[in-house]
């Protein structure tokens, strides 16, 4: 039997693309002893060595399924293992149901994190890369909104909620901010620093202007509604995390979802789709908003929200935080042109953004 | 009398994984226990014992990391064990549940933290929790204030317990037990010749570091030899590596003068890092309590430059045994202070010396030990309410959401607020502001002798 802690694991040129350490692989075939199922075949599917996560498909007697080794905490993973229950169980969404161990638990635990075993949902089907596919997916996370409204999580679960904490990401930003100011200050020779140090006291002054707005919107009222009330943000969702299956639209991988005022995920998705655009398209941003309303009725107070949320530096912010780990690397060619790249989109967001202000109030 | 004393949730105690409150907590157990009958309870792990008896203190310990559960076992063992007193370190929420249980004892609070405001306790839990507890104390005047702040009926029950340090085990770079260990250290990372500038805490952006290392470059350009010593525990952690510790090795790699980063040190070999250092830096930028790292300095005979910030500047006198920094945020202002303490070498020596007498007059366990005896001889003299209340609905009405406003800790600032070339005028500067520090460090040695009076 093996007893150590499953912990990050290093990749290099001799393992190949999904590789696992030996003893979480044991680890597996000890969980799997204490499920009534009998394994014909598994593979693995996903790994997360840096975080020491990984996904297997697994062929059992009682039909395909994935086997989950959770990265984060335990009691994180119960409070995310508990939502998709719920979801699954007693709200009957579209998420994988969990198969549980023959003592009729949700989980295991092994090596200090927590094993589960899904369902594996096919065939399943990522939506065309257009607006009619993001409208899909728009739809489907507002469906997903409203139906993790509700979720208590168990006892021994943490609570994971970014509801409280809208504010302190916002500073957050805004500190980054200047990181990368005197990042680019202090590898000033590097091809990047120029333009990065051309444009950060603009983005700046964005972040800071969000954050004003946002001290200033309904935030503070509508997060005393509480937690559950809210429901949960899925923190990952996308095109291969929202796909089509035979009767709709599945969710999955759940195992990041958190309490909040879960329109997070909306801004993301645009944001991340006007980004792949390279420029605002106001038809796509309407739309895909309109398909959530249709599932998850806006408020005029979290459409404020949503818009504040959106006038973040969002994609300057994301692309370039990675300058603090290898700035002598980052802060090359490329890295000059994404920059210019990123500068003219946001020059189209600014009227979009103004639009949408101006139509929502005409409702 | 017989004492329980109920540590955090986090950290076991004894501080086999550090922490402030396991450390101050077994800094005094010594002294305490001479007089009393003690059981600590505290969090269950795996390389201790759930039940032991150790130095005539009774050990406890029961599932914890998250509160909820602790609490439950902090219960369940209050339900067949009785005290005369119950001294409950920073966790003002277990008050009323322990309360419940043990309707006869004194509660006392240790705190170490903010842990009254809005988004720790609701106003009516931490009402009930003040009239409940017979004293409490306070690692420092800050977090007392802040907690008359919000609670003015506090006021007299409030004592400032600084905590300790063992100025045996922080001894300075000169003691003859230090001395090799100074030197090898030193030839180790080739710094023989080098002033070392010592910064010990963790890494994250409210610690500050960052602006320590904007600081140097000018600091360089006017003194000769210096190097700096980042000890932070989470420097080399390979997989874990923070966005901010990512930053701050972006910065020291561009640095003029030699960085050596430590990561990980043993908690019992901390002291050999004072011990071949030359001046200690505390940077942080949010409202401390009051760190302990001061003590460790002012034991290992360094002059401190630290913050205006939360309880730190309690235990400095401005030109005594350091210099504090008005406005963190500024790096200038660390340039501007460590100058002053880096142009006159002498002045610098007697300003750790200073440190040092500080440690052995004011900062010693036993004198910890000492305060804590009294204090709870005062909470036993103090009369419990006859009054029974039932606290029933209070704890079940207790949501998990306190905060009201969210934005209260967030001062944003204006871009491009910092003006770096503020430094030039420092060595003009310098005779006028030593007349103006000895000044302050008159009023400011009133004061100091005023406070130990209480």
């Amino acid at each position: 039997m093996v007893n150590s802690m499953i912990v990050p694991w290093e990749i290099n040129k001799s393992t190949h693309e999904f590789f696992v350490p030996e003893y979480i692989l044991s680890y597996a075939q000890e969980v799997l002893k204490h499920y009534d199922l009998s394994v014909k075949s598994i593979e693995v599917v996903t790994t997360k060595p840096d975080k020491g996560g990984a996904i297997w498909k697994i062929d059992t007697n009682n039909g395909p399924k994935s086997l989950k080794l959770l990265h984060r905490r335990p009691t994180r993973s119960l409070f995310s293992l508990g939502a998709q229950e719920y979801l699954s169980l007693v709200q009957e969404a579209r998420v994988p149901p969990i198969y549980k161990i023959k003592s009729g638990e949700n989980y295991i635990e092994a090596g200090g994190k927590l094993w589960f075993i899904a369902e594996w949902i096919e065939p399943l089907q990522p939506v065309t890369k257009d607006l009619e596919g993001a409208k899909q997916l728009c739809y489907a996370l507002g469906e997903f909104h409203r139906l993790s409204k509700g979720y208590i999580p168990p006892a021994q679960a943490e609570i994971a909620s970014r509801l409280y904490k809208w504010p302190k990401s916002y500073q957050k930003m805004v500190e980054k901010m200047d990181w990368f100011r005197q990042i680019g200050t202090a590898y000033k020779d590097m091809p990047a620093s120029p333009a990065l140090l051309a444009v950060v006291d603009q983005f700046e002054t964005q972040a800071i202007e969000s954050y004003r707005r946002l001290e200033a919107s309904q935030y503070s009222n509508l997060v005393k509604h509480g937690n559950d009330y809210w429901g949960l943000v899925h923190q990952d969702y996308g095109w291969s995390n929202g796909q089509m299956g035979k009767d709709g639209m599945w969710i999955i991988d759940l195992d990041g979802v958190a309490y909040d005022i879960p329109i997070r995920d909306l801004r993301k998705l645009i944001s991340g789709t006007m980004a792949d655009l390279k420029y605002w398209d106001i038809t796509w941003v309407k739309e895909m908003i309109q398909s959530y309303h249709e599932a998850n009725p806006i408020s005029p107070e979290v459409y404020e929200l949503l818009m504040i949320d959106l006038s973040l530096p969002n994609e300057f912010y994301k692309n370039i935080k990675e300058v603090v780990f290898e700035p002598e690397n980052f802060l090359d060619e490329q890295t000059a042109t994404l920059i210019q790249t990123i500068v003219e989109t946001d020059k189209t967001k600014w009227p979009v953004l103004q639009k949408l202000q101006d139509e929502w109030k005409g409702r | 009398m017989r004492i329980l004393m109920i540590c955090t949730e986090k950290l076991p105690v004894p501080p086999i994984r550090g922490g402030a409150i396991q450390t101050y907590l077994s800094g005094c157990l010594p002294y305490l226990k001479q007089e009393h009958e003690i059981t600590v309870l505290g969090v269950t792990d795996p390389s201790l014992p759930n039940k032991e008896t150790v130095d005539d203190v009774n050990y406890v310990r029961v599932d914890g990391k998250i509160f909820e559960l602790y609490m439950e076992g902090v219960i369940e063992f209050l339900q067949s064990n009785e005290f005369d007193l119950i001294h409950i370190f920073n966790r003002p929420r277990l008050v009323i549940p322990v309360r419940q249980v043990a309707p006869n004892s004194k509660i006392t609070l240790s705190m170490h933290n903010d842990m009254f405001t809005p988004a720790k306790i609701s106003s009516e839990e931490g009402t009930a929790v003040i009239k409940e507890v017979a004293l409490i104390s306070t690692v420092s005047d800050y977090i007392g204030e802040q907690i008359q702040a919000l609670y003015p009926q506090a006021k007299s029950k409030v004592r400032t317990i600084y905590s300790g340090v063992d100025c045996d085990r922080f001894l300075p770079g000169e003691h003859p037990k230090m001395e090799k260990i100074r030197q090898s250290i030193r030839r180790k990372h080739g710094l023989e010749n080098k002033t070392i500038i010592l910064f010990a805490g963790r890494l994250s952006s409210n610690k500050g570091v960052d602006r320590l290392l904007r600081a140097i470059p000018e600091l360089a350009k006017k003194h000769k030899d210096l190097a700096l010593v980042i000890v932070g525990s989470n420097w080399f952690s390979q997989n874990n590596v923070t966005d901010y510790v990512a930053y701050v090795r972006a910065l020291a790699k561009k640095l003029p003068i030699p960085v050596v980063t430590t990561g990980f040190v043993a908690p019992q070999e901390i002291q050999n890092w004072f011990a071949a250092a030359d001046i200690f830096v505390c940077t942080s930028i949010w409202q401390e309590p009051l760190a302990r790292v001061h003590y460790e300095a002012m034991a290992a005979g360094l002059p401190i430059v630290t913050t205006a910030r939360g309880g730190n500047p309690e235990v400095m006198i401005q030109g005594e045994n350091g210099y504090i920094v008005q406005h963190p945020e500024d790096p200038s202002q660390f340039t501007e202070k460590l100058s002053l303490l880096l142009s006159d070498r002498t002045e610098m020596k007697k300003m750790g010396e200073r440190g040092r007498e500080f440690a052995l007059s004011f900062y010693q366990w036993d004198r910890v030990g000492a305060d804590i005896l009294a204090f709870w001889k005062g909470a036993q003299e103090t009369l419990i309410s006859s009054e029974k209340i039932d606290y029933t609905d209070l704890l079940n009405n207790s949501s998990t959401e306190r905060v009201t406003n969210y934005f209260q800790h967030m001062p944003i600032e204006a871009p491009s607020m910092i003006n770096q070339e503020k430094v030039e005028t420092v060595t003009v500067k310098k005779k006028k502001e030593k007349k103006k520090e000895k000044e302050k460090t008159e009023t400011e040695n009133t004061e100091k002798e005023k406070s130990e009076k209480k």
